[in-house]
């Protein structure tokens, strides 16, 4: 029965997922307008540059706290077990779609696992130095100079990584957007990519 | 200044004492630099601390306050004994020649003619030896014992580097390099400057210090030569001119005050113009008459007749020995004496000796008049218990105070136009920059309108002086509002007859022909204009005299004592220090120091002395024909010298309810008052980048000092004397060392002016603790060099 | 012509003239001195308050000195706060090689101070802008010289084209050095490709004792920030872009297998 469907994300969920990413993009953009001044440009689009000098770092700060909120309530479902360290051993077959040798996916599936960590050590490291980077009349000079060079590596890295699940949850995987808007997916969705998390909700 | 401020960069050597500069010159400095940069001269800075100009000095040497005549006198001696004087100069230029009375002597700390109980000298004995015709006796070879030469030699063959270093708490090594480099100027070519200030007057032996000053010039043959002389930096931008215009204790143009006991004009005059000792002198003080006489046409005008001695009577008169400088009348009015005072631009309160002294004198008046840019410590004088807090207990309640306080808001020096004179001796002509703000008036406007209703006061009522006060001329085109310009030509003086502007001194004649306000600046408004205003920036001797610039006194003549540039045939002693040049028939150049056509074997050199000659030893100060060490009147140390004539024998102590004097078992340090280049004495603390450059009153403490008694930079320290305290954070510093002295650590305490109790920034008065002792000749007051205790609060 | 300041430090007596001359043409407000045991009651550069006389002080084998030496913005030519900065036209390198401010177009950031080797950019806790010495461009333009070197009294300060002051400071230099301070030199941060302001230093091979940094340099961090880093992460994001497009068209989406449900 494809039309059954499956409480994937409660409300709380998307709604603390939601928000931190439309702080993640305002955080990215405005970051990127203060990153080089060939994207200064960018600062245009929101407000010009003082104001995004100012609303950047509280961008930022919320996209922290919206993050907090989703780490609270996944860190424990977050956790790698020896499922998933197989499945990481075998990525490159996920990526081509090949499944034969992989371990069914609990409700993350390893790479969700990983991306999860990513963005929060990122996003833990992009406050510390954000907040030396913020107030540079405070900081010592060699806490500054490690800020300035933390800040961009952790949002690179962090950039690179939203852009790989935003391509996931897009394009490569059709039916995760849906769940993270209306919250459910068909029982077949379930089944297809996390097998094991079906199952724990008495699927077949 | 005996040169001027461009003329150091000429030098070869520069001697900084009692004096930083750097720190309260720094304009004026730049030459000081330009001749270190342009002729490598060597910068020689002797002070208590390691200051500002000992921070670009070549060497420097710490010395003890008030000890100033022992280092110099030792440079005597080292030049003397290395035979490093210039010989020529000093058989030529100097009285070293002249013979003394037998009967001269100077013995334990006395010259003879001491009289124990009226603490003075009978100056008998320290005539020279006269012959017929009232001529000194020379000799020639300077081989007499009874020589000036040979009796200077004999008096500081003492002053060894180990005694100085004895005396001074310098290393003696430390003092003969620094005295051979300063010595090393004695040979034709070479010239050294020396450069003082208060740091040399604020003592009670100050005019004997600065007389040791010029006889190591002279013995060196540094006097009257470009890159030379003794030079005093003037601390106002026209103190120079007040002194000139006769403010201290003087009439203007350094005439003598009029006494009770010189009962007639002619009295006066014939005691007051000196008779020339040799028989080339020209003697240029025998013209006071001329001059003397056309001071009292510009007082009186047309009531100033022969007949009436030109109006002689009508000047007040000092008693025979009566003495009205600073010290006097406020003890004076200590003693209630005095009903009423005014002031004008002088702050009394802050910058007299002993604070609560002044406050006490002040409270004594009947009616007190000041005229101020701001509301001084002294207008503010009756409400100091309420603002001085814990600086002055036993001064009495507002309500207890009686005098009428009157305030005149006056214009500021930016506000009117006029004249400074400048160290330099330079008139310089500036234009009011910005109108007086509110009510304020230029000074001359005050005095006019003061002076004009007292005279209608006294014409209405009568008085003792009417005759005075009606007699005086007052001819402004303006009388309640003179011009200065207007003053400024009845200055220099006119041809009463024809009205013409005199173009100068020479000009002047004793039979009432002219009128002149100071006979030393006639020639700086001539018919020719105003000379002050000019700006000419032409050097044709290229010796930075720039003649057309501004008008220097006298007779625009910017070095003096040129002629003594130039040996008895009018040869310069060296190419490249003669500022004026003898070509046959007339002195070219500067203006020439005599006169400008007279042969050079004519006249003596210095021609302003009834000598001819330059002076090593002089009868005219207090305390002794040669300048002798004595200590400051409160010592931590005896004097080794002679401890039983310990301080000067003749110094002013005044003896009143308010002027104790300290001892070294209560007070053991020896305080030193300096000024901070931020501020300009107590006025900068009234305006904003002053008072917040340097806005905290506070005490240096030597190192070791505040290690002794636990204090740390930034501690609360109070600095007592025998006359009050002060408290303030302490700047603990290694830039005052501790000094050895007879064998004991001497530690100075620093403490720096400006401050008071009103103004944007304020702090404690200095003077607080300063003593009531006075040089005898000047009448200044030892402000360094006293004794103080320091306790950490 | 590229203009320069030389400040002889031998010639400074630490009058602080240069200090009001700045204020005052700057239009700037005094503000009360600290005491701290120095003369120099401004322990530092502010916002407002850009130039900086530092009083060092030294006892080296019991021979006191105290090297006053004017501190300001030095003009690099290769200027790190430039270098650091995002904000196009809000730092301006002048054809004549002043190093200047542009408030209008700064947005306070702040990393002209991170960017800085000389520690001279001071932010505005009002205005939210930073400021610094603008060697007095207003005044460089108009042909006068800058407030501070008009004012200063001894002429430890000199104004004109680079080339004159190098000179000038070599000829310096070969003086203090005949006069014995045999390690006088020049102090002009060829780290940072030299800098439009230069010092004479009596010891040169000790800028520490003045107060300045030993081997200025614009900091390694901002280097690789502003240069490889930017270049790396931009190449990263390309990648994963176009690897991500690449993913897609060899691969398409994963599909889910509806048929295995009933």
């Amino acid at each position: 029965m494809t039309t059954k469907s499956i409480e994937r994300f409660s409300f709380a969920e998307r709604a603390s997922h939601w928000t931190s990413a439309l702080c993640f993009l305002y955080a990215a953009f405005t970051g990127l307008a203060l990153w080089s001044p060939r994207l200064f440009w960018l600062s245009g689009v929101f407000g010009g540059g003082e104001t995004v000098r100012a609303w950047h770092p509280w961008g930022g700060l919320f996209f922290f706290l919206a993050l907090g909120v989703m780490f609270r309530r996944w860190a424990r479902q977050m956790q790698l077990d020896e499922d998933d360290q197989v499945w990481l051993a075998k990525s490159h077959l996920y990526a081509q779609h090949i499944e034969a040798g992989i371990p069914e996916s609990g409700r993350f599936n390893a790479g969700q696992k990983m991306m999860f960590w990513l963005q929060s050590a990122s996003a833990f490291f992009l406050l510390l130095s954000g907040v030396v980077i913020w107030f540079p009349e405070f900081a010592p000079r060699p806490l500054r100079l490690g800020a300035i060079l933390l800040h961009p590596v952790c949002a690179a890295v962090s950039m690179g990584g939203i852009m790989v699940h935003f391509y996931m949850s897009t394009m490569a995987v059709p039916g995760s957007m849906g769940a993270m808007v209306r919250g459910t997916v068909s029982a077949g969705w379930a089944r297809s990519h996390h097998g094991k998390w079906f199952r724990e909700m008495g699927g077949r | 200044m005996t040169n001027g401020w461009c003329d150091i960069a000429n030098t070869d050597v520069v001697l900084v004492m009692g004096g930083n500069p750097a720190e309260n010159h720094p304009v004026g400095f730049r030459f000081v630099m330009e001749a270190k940069r342009k002729r490598k001269a060597k910068l020689i800075c002797v002070d208590p601390r390691f200051n500002r100009t000992a921070a670009v000095s070549d060497s420097y040497v710490p010395l003890r306050a008030g000890t100033d005549i022992a280092f110099l006198g030792g440079l005597i001696h080292y030049a003397i004994s290395n035979d490093l004087c210039h010989m020529d100069y000093v058989r030529t230029h100097t009285n070293a020649p002249f013979l003394l009375r037998e009967d001269f002597a100077f013995n334990e700390g006395h010259f003879s003619g001491w009289n124990e109980e009226t603490k003075s000298y009978d100056k008998t004995s320290w005539q020279y030896d006269l012959d017929g015709s009232g001529y000194a006796k020379v000799d020639a070879t300077l081989e007499n014992p009874r020589s000036v030469y040979q009796s200077m030699k004999r008096h500081y063959s003492r002053y060894t580097a180990e005694k100085v270093a004895e005396i001074c708490g310098c290393a003696a090594e430390d003092f003969t390099k620094a005295a051979a480099v300063i010595c090393s100027t004695g040979r034709p070519g070479r010239v050294g400057t020396i450069l003082y200030a208060l740091g040399w007057t604020h003592h009670s032996h100050s005019v004997q210090l600065i007389h040791t000053a010029a006889m190591l010039q002279l013995l060196l043959g540094n006097i009257g030569l470009p890159g030379g002389g003794v030079n005093a930096q003037r601390g106002h931008a026209n103190i120079q001119g007040s002194t000139d215009m006769g403010a201290w204790n003087m009439l203007p143009g350094y005439l003598r005050m009029p006494r009770a006991h010189w009962g007639s004009f002619d009295a006066y005059l014939k005691a007051t113009t000196p008779k020339p000792l040799r028989p080339n002198s020209m003697n240029y003080w025998g013209n006071t008459p001329k001059f003397a006489t056309s001071l009292m046409k510009s007082y009186y005008g047309a009531a100033a007749k022969k007949e009436n001695g030109f109006g002689y009577d009508w000047l007040p008169k000092l008693g025979e020995t009566e003495n009205q400088s600073w010290g006097f009348f406020f003890d004076r009015m200590h003693r209630k004496e005095m009903r009423g005072f005014m002031t004008f631009g002088m702050n009394p309160v802050a910058n007299g000796p002993n604070t609560e002294k002044m406050l006490e004198s002040l409270a004594n008046l009947d009616w007190l008049v000041v005229v101020e840019n701001f509301e001084t410590e002294t207008a503010a004088f009756w409400n100091a218990k309420k603002l001085g807090e814990k600086y002055y207990p036993k001064f009495v309640d507002p309500k207890q105070i009686q005098t009428e306080v009157i305030v005149l808001p006056a214009a500021c020096f930016a506000e009117k136009d006029g004249s400074f004179v400048n160290s330099s001796r330079w008139l310089q002509w500036k234009k009011a920059a910005v109108p007086p703000p509110g009510l304020a008036k230029p000074d001359q406007e005050i005095i006019a309108r003061i002076f004009l209703a007292v005279r209608a006061l006294y014409e209405k009522e009568g008085g003792k002086g009417k005759d005075s006060l009606m007699a005086m001329e007052w001819n402004y085109a303006q009388p309640l509002t003179p011009s200065l310009e207007e003053v400024a030509r009845e200055i220099n003086g006119r041809d009463v007859v024809t009205g013409a502007q005199l173009p100068g001194f020479a000009a002047l004649k004793d039979d009432g022909g002219t009128s002149c306000g100071n006979w030393i600046y006639s020639g700086s408004w001539t018919e020719a204009g105003n000379q002050m205003a000019r700006r000419g920036q032409e050097d044709p001797t290229g010796l930075g005299l720039f003649p057309n610039y501004a008008w220097s006194w006298p007779a625009n003549r910017r070095i003096l004592y040129n002629r003594a540039s130039n040996d008895a045939d009018g040869k310069p002693w060296s190419e490249a220090h003669a500022s004026i040049r003898w070509n046959g028939s007339r002195w070219t150049g500067d203006t020439p120091d005599t006169k400008a056509d007279s042969d050079p074997h004519e006249y003596g050199a210095f021609i302003m002395l009834p000598e001819g000659v330059a002076k090593f030893y002089t009868n005219e100060l207090v305390e002794g024909p040669f300048p002798e060490h004595y200590e400051p009147m409160e010592s931590p140390v005896k004097n080794v010298l002679h401890p039983n004539a310990s301080g000067n024998p003749c110094a002013v102590v005044m003896a009143g309810s308010a002027d104790a004097l300290g001892t070294p078992d209560k007070y053991p340090y020896v305080a030193i008052t300096y000024r901070l280049t931020e501020h300009f004495h107590y006025w900068t603390k009234h305006i904003a980048s002053g008072s917040e450059l340097q806005s905290n009153f506070f005490v240096e403490l030597p190192e070791g000092l505040a290690t002794e008694k636990g204090i740390k930079g930034g501690d609360v320290v109070r600095v007592s004397s025998a006359r009050g305290s002060v408290e303030g954070p302490a700047m603990v510093t290694r830039r005052m060392r501790p000094l050895t002295v007879s064998g004991r650590t001497v530690y100075h305490v620093g403490i720096p002016i400006h401050w008071g109790f009103v103004g944007r920034v304020r702090g404690p008065l200095v003077n607080n603790l300063t003593p009531s002792v006075f040089d005898p000749n000047s009448g200044t007051p030892e402000y360094k060099g006293f004794l103080v205790n320091v306790e950490k609060l | 012509m590229t203009v320069a300041k030389l400040i002889d430090t031998s010639l400074c007596i630490g009058c602080k003239a240069c200090e009001v001359a700045c204020q005052e043409w700057n239009d700037q407000e005094f503000t009360l001195g600290v005491f701290n045991n120095t003369y120099q009651t401004q322990p530092d550069l502010t916002s407002n308050f850009w130039n900086l006389i530092k009083f060092n002080e030294h006892v080296d084998d019991g021979v006191n000195s105290w090297l006053m030496a004017k501190y300001q913005c030095m003009h690099c030519a290769d200027a790190g706060c430039l270098k650091a900065c995002p904000a196009p036209g809000a730092i301006v390198q002048l054809p004549n090689g002043i190093v200047d401010f542009n408030q209008d177009n700064c947005i306070g950031c702040g990393y002209c101070i991170t960017g800085c080797p000389f520690d001279v950019p001071r932010l505005s806790s009002v205005t939210k802008k930073v400021y610094k010495c603008s060697l007095c461009s207003d005044r460089v333009a108009a042909g006068m010289t800058p407030a501070c070197i008009r004012t200063c009294p001894t002429n430890c300060l000199t104004f004109g084209s680079r080339t004159d002051m190098v000179q000038l400071a070599t000829a310096r230099t070969a003086e203090l050095k005949e006069d014995g301070f045999k390690d006088a030199g020049i102090y002009d941060g060829p780290g940072v490709g030299g800098t439009n302001v230069l010092y004479v230093l009596k010891h040169a091979s000790e800028p520490e004792k003045y107060g300045l940094p030993k081997d200025p340099r614009i900091p390694w961090a901002v280097s690789l920030w502003k240069g490889p880093l930017k270049w790396v992460a931009n190449a990263a994001f390309l990648g994963t872009a176009v690897g991500a497009m690449l993913h897609y068209l060899k691969f398409g989406p994963k599909e889910t297998h509806d048929d295995e449900i009933h």
